[in-house]
């Protein structure tokens, strides 16, 4: 081989053997599920091409509706509140005050606990009987709740532990954003006599545009495919109450071994995670060239 | 960009020492503001953590209410940890996890700093879509894939085999990022310099540009090894014998036995939570480097 033409190869295997790896594993694999989901296994073990009825029974099943309703329920309510409790963490915390760096660190650390030890300590907390939760309410004189065996508020229970782990992680991006601001900034403002809020909505919001945007569709898409807290507390009830969408294809696919509909329903998740991420790239686009 | 969560030393200002008697009681409600959070966010884990050294038989004892016999052992003990690890099952996942992550850890270091590099270093045909394949894997999260993913494993006959807990981990869309940024500002003199001395570009990586480059590693080896340690989803569907299930699943297999003792699982729960509570508190700084490795600016 020509130098040359050595030398033209070896970018390709500098990068080869990782995006060859995702092209395998993350980029093949959707176009298993989306030959698989137009397929039907018939009896005999052969795979026969169905055309669009597994997506048909998808979208004709009243169960993947109510999968549906929830995880819309449960994303309008928990992204706003986690992204609004971040931001709050990140102006508490983003000044120059002793010991600040015990906070920061205080509220960060239940992000390095996993979302499955999360489920199962917060498990414990609110269990009816014996848990924490119901202790500090008995104390305060207020009546003990039901939380995750309550089909009112066993979504609300999820939400709340997701909250506590995920809520330290965004607060470092925002405060991250926060930093970027130039100081000087707020205190011409403040020699101009701006209050507090109209200095916290004319600048800081929106100076912190992009990261809030790049913030919502992240956490976002994390929440789209919640599983493990149901998977692990609820499986899906009391009466289908927490039945969130990719619990409900986990069960189809590994419960009931229905791979048809599965995959019919994996694919239009992805979908709707490409476009969100095709949303994040371009939040992402203009900071860097490649 | 915050590069730490760590303290910010107080800046000596003339102007602070001036305000400072004005400032008094707006510093204090802060501090109690910020001191009534920490505690909120911290008393979940504090509680789990203590469980694990107190006598089984009162950890629920003093819940209800709520009293300082809550938080305020009497006695402590070291027994389930003990039991835990003589008694269960747990070893087992304990080394399965400490296996799989650590050869996560290495084979993905190696891989995808070589693509951060090819992508921060050289001009090639297809590189701007390669590059996005990149950046929407890591946009993307894991689970979306996870369906998807096991029929490819299915086909390769992987299902339950380490094969199939490791190698599709490996390849890492944000870890080649993080790299291919670190690498971008790498002075391009001083690799032509080396070009010019007659080296090749594989010993000017690894004799040049990965030494110089510890933090990018650290911070890369940090995500890759927790993001194996805190696997459930994928372990759970893909290989989840008793030969090869790892510490989460394990730990979720506790809850669901009826018989499982409070104290053992506590004990398994702390230990789960302490190998990346460590990382994180040794490592601080690399550890949101690597979190904020967008590099998204306001």
């Amino acid at each position: 081989m020509s130098l040359r033409r050595r030398e033209a190869l070896l970018p390709y295997l500098f990068i080869g053997p990782a995006v060859g790896g995702l092209l395998v594993f993350r980029v093949y694999p959707i176009v298993l599920a989306l030959w698989q989901s137009l397929h039907t296994q018939t009896l005999d073990g052969l795979q026969r091409f169905a055309g669009p009825a597994n997506y048909l029974a998808i979208v004709s099943d009243p169960q993947v509706w109510n999968a549906v309703r929830v995880t819309a329920v449960f994303n309008l309510i928990i992204n706003p509140l986690q992204i609004a409790l971040a931001l709050g963490l990140a102006l508490l915390v983003n000044r120059r005050v002793p010991a600040i760096g015990v906070f920061r660190t205080a509220y960060f650390l239940p992000m390095t606990v996993s979302l499955t030890i999360t489920a199962i300590i917060w498990n414990l907390i609110l269990n009816p009987q014996l848990g924490l939760a119901n202790g500090v309410l008995v104390r305060l004189g207020l009546p003990p709740q039901p939380f995750l065996i309550s089909e009112r508020q066993a979504l609300a229970s999820i939400m709340a532990l997701a909250t506590w782990k995920g809520v330290g992680y965004w607060m470092v991006f925002l405060l991250a954003g926060l930093q970027q601001i130039p100081a000087a900034v707020f205190e011409a403002a403040s020699l101009d006599g701006a209050t507090p809020w109209r200095r916290f909505r004319d600048i800081t919001l929106p100076l912190l545009r992009r990261v809030l945007a790049f913030v919502l569709v992240a956490d976002l898409a994390i929440n789209i495919l919640m599983f493990v807290p149901v998977y692990l507390l609820t499986g899906g009830g009391p009466h289908g109450s927490t039945e969130l969408l990719m619990f409900h294809a986990y069960r189809l696919a590994f419960v009931f071994l229905d791979w048809g509909r599965a995959t019919a329903l994996a694919v239009l998740i992805v979908a709707v995670l490409l476009m969100l991420t095709g949303v994040q790239l371009r939040l992402l686009r203009a900071e860097f060239e490649y | 960009m915050a590069d730490t969560l760590a303290p910010h030393l107080p800046v000596a200002h003339p102007t602070v020492a001036g305000r400072r008697h004005r400032l008094r009681w707006s510093q204090v409600a802060l501090y109690v503001a910020l001191t009534l959070i920490a505690l909120a966010m911290l008393t979940p884990l504090y509680w789990a953590l203590l469980s694990a050294v107190r006598p089984q038989e009162v950890v629920f004892q003093h819940v209800r209410p709520v009293s300082w016999r809550t938080f305020v052992p009497q006695e402590l003990t070291l027994q389930y940890f003990g039991e835990v690890l003589t008694r269960t099952r747990f070893p087992r996942a304990l080394a399965n996890s400490l296996f799989i992550s650590l050869t996560t850890v290495v084979a993905g270091l190696v891989v995808n700093s070589l693509a951060g590099f090819g992508f921060a270093k050289f001009a090639f045909r297809g590189k701007g879509l390669l590059f996005v394949v990149v950046l929407l894997t890591f946009m993307m999260p894991f689970e979306a894939i996870v369906i998807p993913l096991y029929m490819l494993i299915r086909q390769l006959g992987w299902v339950d085999s380490y094969l199939a807990l490791i190698v599709p981990a490996i390849p890492h869309g944000l870890s080649i990022f993080l790299f291919r940024q670190f690498f971008a500002e790498f002075p391009n003199d001083l690799l032509d310099a080396a070009r010019i001395d007659g080296a090749s570009w594989w010993r000017i990586y690894w004799r040049i540009v990965a030494p110089l480059s510890t933090p990018a590693f650290i911070s890369a080896a940090l995500m890759l090894f927790i993001m194996q340690w805190d696997a459930f989803f994928w372990p759970l569907v893909a290989a989840n014998s008793a030969a090869h299930t790892v510490v989460q699943v394990e730990i979720s297999r506790f809850v669901m036995q009826e018989s499982t003792s409070w104290g053992r699982l506590f004990a398994a729960t702390a230990m789960a939570i302490g190998v990346p509570m460590t990382l994180f508190f040794g490592l601080q700084r690399y550890y949101v480097q690597g979190m904020t490795a967008t590099g998204l600016r306001a």
